[in-house]
Order: structure tokens, then C-alpha cells, then sequence
């Protein structure tokens, strides 16, 4: 089923178009992954889904991006409670310069959801579900930023987790990683996506192979605009790509 | 061009593929001239032969995973590596069927051959066009010739129905000759074999370039050992 659906998305930095025509289904509770040279739009895109752009002024965007059905770019969308529900994790862990308790506590408190659920547990059950539990539990007081990085990834992952999103953005959440700390990432994207929708942007190309259930590939045309020039089963992006572009790139003969 | 050693190295071992192919060729020619021409040491060249195409393909084998561990090919690269393994494979097989023509001349010994070999060398010489053929398809990546070397298969499945049937009428005429006969109906089905897998290859020179896994035994029970339910593949 799909969970987003994107018609036609066109996105413009002032007068300059960066994206066009962009059209998909994102799979509910699969891992779709974006991937395609630097500069071709695939941040900025995945930026688009849940309105993160807003925040970078003179941009515009045209065509519809539904959730669960939904425009979210309808006047009057509650952009918050859009957000709660499609959390992003970024490049560079970015906990908060507080407790590892206070940085998970802060979204469900913000949103007031430990009035429902005690907020102890909603810690746990977050940290838990990043697959950190086990190596914080003695030590939730201790400051976030004295946990490795690869921690502290996960950390920010059990952050986005803490507020009950149905969607997770990812944009390239191992890239600032070692080689074990992004296997961790990356087990712990196939626990998640038994819960969520997750998207991830990653130059990795093997990290998208690995990872993913969909890939879509991005390019920037003659005109140096972003378009997605190849979506379909990961397994078959990377076996037998129809798009010529896409056998340059992921064969790395081109990009 | 990015990736020039990559590039390289892939193509080396497609170079690879085809001497060992050579090579093989070769063995089918060599075997069955040796056992019409009664050469033992011919033979023994073809036995001796066969263990230097066993370490070529196992060579070709480990060039293959090390470029798949170390470059990590993707699409196309990797479906030509898929394709090599298995070509390999399927080579290294009808060179051991030239080892097994080679044998069965020495153990034929020095015994005159109850009749003069026409068609064992006819099937000999088909089943090493269609497979010069088929290298040649995947060298060039050409469909339409991969798929037209299959229909070829009938021709020798038919030579070898007739040999079967003429040694059957030799034995059944003069039953000392049975262990003889007995041995050339072995020769005879060794290269009926080896024009099957040449089939083998073909499939996999479709699935190099279009990606599709398609069976191309357009007749999988002509021959008269496939209906006595002898080994497959």
C-alpha cells in the first residue's frame, strides 16, 4: 500500500527549478531509497516530504505530495503534527547538549504524549527500538554527546522514534559513520521498517542495495534540472536496470 | 573513463573465458581424432590436457569472486560475471567429456574399430561449431545468434539416434562386438552431452545482455539416453 504519494513535483530554489515532473508511490513499511550523483535533488526531495524546505525561504513548490491520501501542502496543514509523523534523522548525528533521557523525553514532552504513556517507558521503549537500550540503560543521565558516534546516531533515531511517526527520513544517516556503526544503521533500518515507512537518501549505492526494498534513481537532465530517471525493486535496479542512466551510474561508468 | 582498471580487469577475464573455451574446442577435436585414428598418445595429450582447462577455470573462478568482493560490480558487470562462472562451469564439463572420448579410445586399446567412424566425427565437429558459436555470441553479445545455436542441438541429437541405432544393429549381428559398441554409444552420448550444455551457454548469453533466465531446451527428450533417464544438465 502506499503510504506517500508524490504527482508530479516540480521545486524551485527562487527561479531556479531543481527538481521536475517527479511522480512515485512510497511503500508503506518498506525502505525506499533514493540514490544518484551529488547535486541531482534527492535531499531536496526528500526534504519535500515532510515540508523541511519551508524553513529555506524563496522556494516553491508545485504539484502534490499525499500522505495516507492527505496534500500536505494544503493551506492550513498542521506542519508540526506533519513533521511528528514524518521524522527525519540527518547526516550528522545531532543530539541535543543534554542527557541521553532529556534528548529522547524531549519530542514526547513537547508533544505532551506522556500525558497518555509514562514517560519513563516511552524512553525506553524508543531506545529499545533504536537498538540502544542495552549499552545507555545504566547511564540515561549521562550527556548525550558522550556517546560514540555511531550511538549517537542511534540516539537521534530513538529521538525521532519517541514521538510515534509512521514515517522515518533518512539523509545519509551512516555517511558520518565507521563501517561497523553503519551495519548497525543499517540492521536497525530492517528492525524499523517492520513499524514504519522509512525513505533514505545515501551515496552509498551499496548501502542502497543492502538496505532497501525500492530504489529510485535521480539524475540532473540536459538542463541540469533533478528528475527521477528509474524507480522499480532495488533487486532489479541493481541486477538488470532498464534505464541507461541508471546501468552508467550504479555501474559507476558515468556520474 | 572512470574505472579503467576495473574495466580491465573485467575484460581480462572475459579473454579468459574464451582461451578456455579454445581450449575446449580443441579437446572435442583432438579426443575424437585421436580415437578415429586410433592414437593412444593423442589421447593421453587430451587426459593430460584436461587438468590444465580444470586449473583455468578454477583460476577464471577466483578472478571472478575477487572482483566481485573488491569492485562490487552492479547490473550488467555483474550479470557478465554471473555469466562467466557459469560458462566456465559449463566448459569445464564438456572438456571433461573429451577426457571421457580420450579414455574410452585407450580402453578400446589396440582392438580395429568394428566400423570406420563417420558419424561420431560429424557430431564431434557440429557440437564445436555450435560451441565456437556460442563463445562467439557472448563475446559479442548477439541474441539472435545465442538463440538460433539451440535449434542446431536437433542435428546432433539425430546423429546420435543413428549411431545408437547402427551400434545396437552391430551387437545385436555380432555380439562380441558388444563391449566396443558399448563404448562408442559412451563417446557417441558425451558429445550429444556436450551440444546440450552448449545450449547451456547460449542460455546464458540471452541472460547477460537482456537479463532474462529463459530455458532454451526446445526438445529436452529427443535424445534415446535422456529417455533411459541418464544424468542431466
Amino acid at each position: 500500500m502506499a503510504k506517500i504519494v508524490v504527482e508530479s513535483l516540480d521545486f524551485y530554489y527562487g527561479d531556479k527549478k531543481v527538481l521536475a515532473g517527479i511522480s512515485l508511490r512510497i511503500d508503506e513499511r518498506r525502505i525506499t531509497a533514493l540514490i544518484g550523483p551529488s547535486g541531482c535533488g534527492k535531499s531536496t526531495f526528500l526534504r519535500c516530504l515532510n515540508r523541511m524546505n519551508d524553513t529555506i525561504s524563496d522556494t516553491r513548490l508545485t504539484g502534490r505530495v499525499l500522505l495516507d491520501g492527505q496534500d500536505i501542502y494544503t493551506p492550513g496543514t498542521d506542519v508540526v503534527g506533519l513533521r511528528q509523523k514524518v521524522g527525519m534523522v540527518f547526516q550528522r548525528p545531532n543530539p541535543f547538549p543534554q542527557s541521553i533521557f532529556n534528548n529522547v523525553a524531549f519530542g514526547p514532552r513537547v508533544l505532551g504524549l506522556s500525558r497518555d504513556q509514562d514517560l519513563n517507558e516511552i524512553v525506553k521503549e524508543s531506545l529499545r527500538g533504536a537498538g540502544l537500550w542495552d549499552e545507555v540503560k545504566g547511564s540515561l543521565a549521562q550527556d548525550a554527546l558522550s556517546l560514540s558516534l555511531g550511538q549517537q546516531q542511534r540516539l537521534c533515531v530513538a529521538r525521532v522514534i519517541a514521538v510515534k511517526p509512521d514515517v522515518i527520513l533518512m539523509d545519509e544517516p551512516a555517511s558520518a559513520l565507521d563501517p561497523v556503526a553503519t551495519l548497525r544503521i543499517e540492521d536497525l533500518m530492517r528492525e524499523l521498517v517492520q513499524d514504519y515507512t522509512i525513505v533514505i537518501v545515501t551515496h552509498n549505492m551499496q548501502q542502497a542495495a543492502r538496505v532497501s526494498d525500492q530504489t529510485a534513481v535521480f539524475m540532473l537532465d540536459e538542463s541540469q534540472v533533478g528528475v527521477m530517471v528509474e524507480y522499480g525493486l532495488t533487486r532489479q535496479i541493481f541486477t538488470n536496470p532498464q534505464d541507461r542512466r541508471t546501468e552508467g551510474y550504479i555501474t559507476g561508468r558515468f556520474g | 573513463m572512470l574505472r579503467q582498471t576495473y574495466e580491465r580487469d573485467l575484460g581480462r577475464l572475459q579473454d579468459d573465458l574464451l582461451a578456455l573455451g579454445g581450449m575446449v574446442e580443441e579437446a572435442i577435436t583432438v579426443s575424437v581424432a585421436s580415437l578415429k585414428g586410433r592414437d593412444m598418445q593423442a589421447s593421453e595429450q587430451v587426459i593430460a590436457q584436461d587438468r590444465v582447462i580444470n586449473r583455468k577455470r578454477f583460476s577464471i573462478e577466483t578472478d571472478v569472486l575477487v572482483l566481485i568482493a573488491t569492485q562490487q560490480p552492479m547490473a550488467s558487470d555483474l550479470r557478465v560475471l554471473a555469466a562467466i562462472l557459469a560458462i566456465s562451469s559449463e566448459l569445464e564439463r564438456i572438456g571433461d567429456y573429451a577426457k571421457g572420448i580420450a579414455r574410452i579410445n585407450l580402453m578400446i586399446g589396440a582392438e580395429p574399430l568394428v566400423k570406420p567412424l563417420v558419424d561420431i566425427p560429424r557430431m564431434a565437429e557440429k557440437a564445436r561449431d555450435m560451441l565456437h558459436r556460442a563463445l562467439l555470441a557472448f563475446a559479442e553479445r548477439d541474441t539472435d545468434l545465442a538463440r538460433t545455436i539451440p535449434e542446431e542441438d536437433d542435428e546432433v541429437d539425430d546423429l546420435y539416434n543413428q549411431v545408437y541405432r547402427e551400434l545396437i544393429t552391430h551387437i545385436l549381428t555380432n555380439p562380441r562386438t558388444l563391449d566396443q559398441a558399448n563404448y562408442l554409444m559412451w563417446a557417441a552420448h558425451n558429445l550429444e552431452r556436450a551440444a546440450d550444455r552448449v545450449t547451456n551457454i547460449c542460455e546464458r548469453v540471452v541472460f547477460t545482455v537482456t537479463g532474462e533466465l529463459t530455458e532454451m531446451d526446445h526438445h529436452p527428450d529427443t535424445g534415446l539416453m535422456d529417455r533411459a533417464g541418464a544424468d542431466s544438465g
